[in-house]
């Protein structure tokens, strides 16, 4: 294991020697199950864009239609003229952008320490940081929302950006990551004289770029799709995130599932373009950090 | 403790004072106004403003759903904002609580000022054991609304004021079309349609005093049974399988419900939306008639800062005539106010025709049984409720399984 | 240790550690703690806080609504781990196989798992109405006819579990596929001398081997699955008639809607314990079996 190969490339892209010419039955079998589970996977996002293209009279109607007849842009258009949906986006991307930076920062360089510096107390505090995940955010959001008051943040960009650039789980993984990391070209540079500082910022966070990839891809969903603090922490439309802001298209007595749609698409695009611009980091990341 | 203290001698200040301090800036937080109204919101205060110079009003809006869930937040941190809108059920459970602040002095030292502009019904329900913690800021009430065109299409009379729940049972099957999709009637199986429904057949969930929870007599039995039957046995109302995740109020619009108990908060949904022929008219009862009532207030915090002005800003959001007439011709909920005059522009208004229907629900309005753990109290019945509707118990076992639920809350 | 090594370890516990210590303190740590404190007092969020003990706690331990949700967590939890796990392991087996366009698969499979739960909630919300959905339209073609879904209370849940295994089993499938990398070949290239069936060669290596890996994702999915809410919420709410009203969900309702911020808190610290219980379970299963197999 303490191949370095293996961090250069995916070990699901071997070389695919043993692969033999022409289809076997059993490949067929397999095509068919994954082209099947594929579309299931998909159909439901087809779904959505589809609906968001629709008119009401075309969404209720039996059989579905998948396809929408008449398309129409309206519902979008709907979803623009209800609220300063450009401001909640640029709201949305520069505390998702922020927060995600900052933890994967604050996450690696912690996720290192722990992974790598013995110090009295280490596992009691790693026990700490995994105690906050179990404990549900309906119960510290007021605790929090006191402390922020307590700061004077309420309704800025850093109460909205700080409480999601910490989290266990980023620092879990991290370590868990180092972990597994083999100390040998660590060692090397400790021979050298280097501290764990320098060890760090120059050779291990470059060694683990796909896993900061996978933390900063959950971590930016994490913050893009963040509700119930945003909710109390702001009061001004114009800090409203993209959540916050959309939530008002479900109304209180009638809900247009069209524009509801045309929104969802809206804080959709976004992350899944995110995720298949990381998609290659991703996988290779959650294929190496320390999943045992 | 040493908060009420804090609070009175700030409240004794801005009595004593005779201007009212420069530059002070009041909080306001309202559900009702986002996202329709907030072209109203703001040139009601741009008129509050010309009128109280160095007063200034800056405000937050948040969805119904999620309203009091900021509300409580902001209020546990003691940042609750000066003023704030309340439902009439939510209120109570403020005004227990001591979050309000009793706006009864700053009335009386008032002088130029009668609390005569309020119809008094609306305003009473927003004091408290003698105190006023709040002023009345809209009214609304639920009535029947009918599609004129499948009443013609069936041949079926027009709703009238007199019809009981047997016109009503007998109009609906006539009406129902179910190759078409068309149902006849709808009633939501819920708590607040059941405390209503319940009344139209002379019963109730408490007795007068609230000592005693009477929720599962023998009328009540009845009532639900009603309500239960006109969906699985008459089959004249969808079930919520048939209605498939579509509301009540958007099955009217598509001409799928004939006849439809919902608020008047929906007549401007209805007038731009409902593309047939629409009135209203008062709901059958069956031994009495009995409509709801519902009322927003507005309310100053009790640790308002400034408690004079925002009691300024509290008056002149409910009762200005700016403020008024915003109001009715946003249709913005119907103003609280008793002057006829100003009301006019609301039933002048040409669809639906019989607008003075909103008017006369008033004299057989019902308030909500509202108690302390009143949201326990609505999620335990509605439970109940459901699963009556839902066939797992029969209405009667629901309703003895409720009462023993509300017994625990008292 | 030397003495400079001593120095130079406590500056960088103070460059790496601290920055992430302090924030963890602050916005999370001391919340956490706050809730605990609260648990053993009665605050309606709006009057003063007041002690009384352990009462919450008794009270919690007798409550029908918190033994309700419980069971309908648990009942939860039974639907959609078994599902989650034998599904993810299936995929990836099939997306082990040395096929073209794997990579492509891989990728689609992944597509729920970075969409929000909002997102997804809604969508499966529309899927599954019993008569405008594609689920029920899919089955009218197979000739069943389709439950109510949500709407129906013996079936509401299935539906939320339903959903919950659509959007997570890609997560769980690429934690086996790395899983599947680590066996080492020789291992089928010995069975496949012996004669093994594949059917024999997956029981009697592959199973095994992944042992770690199952129990590295049936402990995450089963932290995550004690705290069920989003797509609850969101599809039904809790109903019909409480047939999914889950633990967080009854937490939620008691701090913001019941005025019980003390008793939410108990719940939820009552929620901690278990969770906590069943993961040193988890891990102490573990140990052993990894003891057996050394």
């Amino acid at each position: 294991m303490a191949d370095m190969a293996i961090f250069a490339e995916t070990s699901m892209s071997r070389p695919t020697a043993r692969m033999r010419p022409g289809l076997r039955l059993s490949d067929i079998a397999t095509y068919i199950l994954l082209f099947a589970g594929a579309a299931v996977m998909l159909l439901p996002f087809a779904w959505m864009v589809s609906t968001s293209l629709k008119t009401t009279g075309a969404t209720f109607v039996t059989p579905p239609q998948l396809l929408p007849d008449p398309a129409t842009l309206d519902n979008y258009a709907k979803v623009f003229d209800s609220a300063p949906v450009a401001q909640f986006l640029l709201n949305s991307i520069f505390v998702s952008v922020t927060s995600t930076a900052l933890m994967v920062l604050f996450c690696a360089m912690s996720g290192y320490a722990f992974a790598r510096i013995a110090f009295k107390g280490r596992t009691v505090l790693f026990y700490a940081y995994l105690a906050t995940l179990m404990i549900p955010q309906q119960v510290t959001l007021t605790p929090l929302f006191i402390i922020m008051n307590f700061l004077g943040w309420t309704n800025t960009y850093q109460a909205l950006i700080l409480p999601s650039s910490f989290g266990a789980f980023g620092t879990f993984l991290l370590r868990q990551f180092f972990m597994r990391l083999p100390r040998e070209i660590e060692e090397a540079a400790f021979m050298d004289g280097a501290g764990y500082i320098r060890i760090f910022f120059t050779i291990a966070i470059h060694l683990a770029r796909p896993a900061l990839a996978t933390l900063g891809v959950f971590a930016f969903m994490a913050s893009w799709n963040s509700f119930l603090w945003p909710l109390i922490i702001t009061t001004d439309q114009s800090m409203m995130t993209l959540p916050l802001g959309l939530s008002a298209l479900q109304g209180r007595w009638t809900t247009d599932w069209n524009v509801l749609m045309a929104g969802t698409v809206i804080g959709t695009l976004p992350i899944i373009a995110l995720y298949v611009f990381a998609q290659k980091y991703i996988i290779r990341g959650l294929s190496h950090t320390g999943l045992k | 403790m040493l908060r009420r203290t804090f609070t009175g001698l700030l409240l004794a200040t801005a009595l004593v004072s005779p201007v009212l301090a420069e530059d002070v800036t009041i909080k306001y937080m309202t559900f009702s106004a986002a996202p329709n109204y907030l072209k109203e919101l703001d040139a009601t205060i741009a008129a509050f403003e010309t009128e109280h110079p160095g007063v200034k009003v800056t405000y937050e809006t948040a969805a119904w759903d999620a309203y009091f869930t900021k509300l409580q937040t902001v209020v546990a941190a003691r940042q609750a904002p000066d003023a704030f809108e309340l439902n009439y059920e939510n209120f109570v459970t403020y005004a227990e609580k001591g979050a309000l602040l009793d706006l009864g002095p700053l009335v009386t030292a008032d002088t130029g000022f009668d609390v005569g502009v309020y119809n008094p019904t609306a305003l009473a329900a927003f004091s408290e054991a003698g105190r006023q913690y709040g002023l009345v800021e809209s009214f609304s009430n639920v009535v029947l609304f009918y599609n004129k065109d499948l009443f013609d299409a069936a041949g079926v009379a027009y709703p009238k004021a007199n019809w009981t729940w047997k016109e009503e049972l007998e109009a609906a099957q006539k009406l129902t079309d179910a190759g078409k999709g068309v149902w006849g009637d709808f009633a939501p199986i819920q708590f607040w349609e059941f405390y209503k429904t319940i009344a139209q057949n002379g019963g109730a969930i408490f007795n007068a005093e609230k000592t005693e929870v009477t929720i599962d007599s023998a009328r009540n039995i009845e009532t639900l049974t009603w309500m239960v039957d006109k969906v699985n046995r008459y089959k004249v109302t969808p079930s919520d399988a048939e209605m498939a995740g579509q509301s009540s109020e958007d099955l009217f619009k598509a001409g799928k419900i004939a006849m439809l108990r919902t608020g008047i908060w929906l007549l401007g949904d209805f007038t731009e939306n409902a593309p047939f022929n629409w009135d209203i008219a008062l709901e059958p009862g069956n031994t009495q008639k009995a409509h709801h009532f519902f009322a927003n207030g507005v309310a100053v915090s009790a640790n308002s800062a400034h408690p004079r002005e925002a009691y300024e800003w509290v008056k002149f959001l409910t009762s200005s005539k700016a403020a008024v007439d915003l109001r009715i011709a946003a249709g913005w909920e119907l103003p609280a106010v008793s002057d006829p005059a100003a009301v006019q522009g609301y039933l002048d208004q040409p669809v639906p025709e019989s607008r003075e229907v909103v008017f006369q629900a008033l004299d057989t309005a019902i308030v909500p049984p509202v108690i302390g753990n009143w949201n326990q109290l609505t999620d335990a019945v509605g439970k109940e409720l459901e699963a009556a509707k839902l066939g797992l118990k029969t209405p009667e076992q629901a309703l003895k399984d409720a009462k023993t639920a509300i017994e625990a809350l008292m | 240790m030397s003495p400079a090594a001593d120095r130079s370890k406590y500056l960088a516990l103070a460059v790496l550690l601290l920055p992430s210590l302090i924030g963890m303190l602050a916005f999370l740590m001391l919340p956490v703690l706050s809730s605990l404190v609260l648990s053993f007092s009665e605050w309606d969020l709006i009057g003063e806080v007041t002690w009384v003990g352990i009462d919450n706690y008794v009270t919690a331990l007798s409550d029908p609504a918190v033994l309700g949700a419980l069971r309908n967590t648990l009942t939860f939890i039974l639907g959609y781990l078994p599902a989650v796990v034998a599904i993810a392991l299936g995929l990836a087996l099939l997306l082990n196989r040395r096929i073209k366009g794997r990579v492509v698969f891989r990728a689609i499979y992944f597509v729920p798992v970075v969409t929000s739960w909002v997102a997804v909630s809604l969508i499966w919300k529309w899927l599954l109405n019993p008569q405008y959905g594609l689920v029920n339209f899919a089955l009218g073609a197979v000739g069943i006819k389709g439950p109510g879904w949500l709407f129906d209370p013996n079936w509401a849940m299935t539906g939320i579990v339903l959903t919950s295994v659509w959007k997570d089993v890609g997560f769980v499938a690429v934690i086996y596929l790395a899983g599947l990398q680590d066996i080492p070949e020789p291992l089928y290239e010995a069975a496949a001398l012996d004669g093994a069936t594949p059917w024999q060669r997956f029981w009697s290596i592959t199973f095994p081997m992944l042992a770690p890996t199952t129990f590295f994702v049936t402990t995450i999915s089963l932290i995550s699955s004690f705290q069920v809410f989003d797509q609850v919420w969101i599809m039904t709410q809790g109903g019909p008639a409480g047939a999914t009203s889950v633990m967080i969900e009854l937490i939620y309702k008691n701090a913001f809607s019941y005025f019980r911020m003390g008793y939410a808190s108990a719940i939820s610290w009552i929620l901690f314990a278990l969770i906590f219980a069943v993961t040193i379970a988890q891990n102490l299963l573990q140990k052993r079996l990894d003891r057996s197999d050394g």
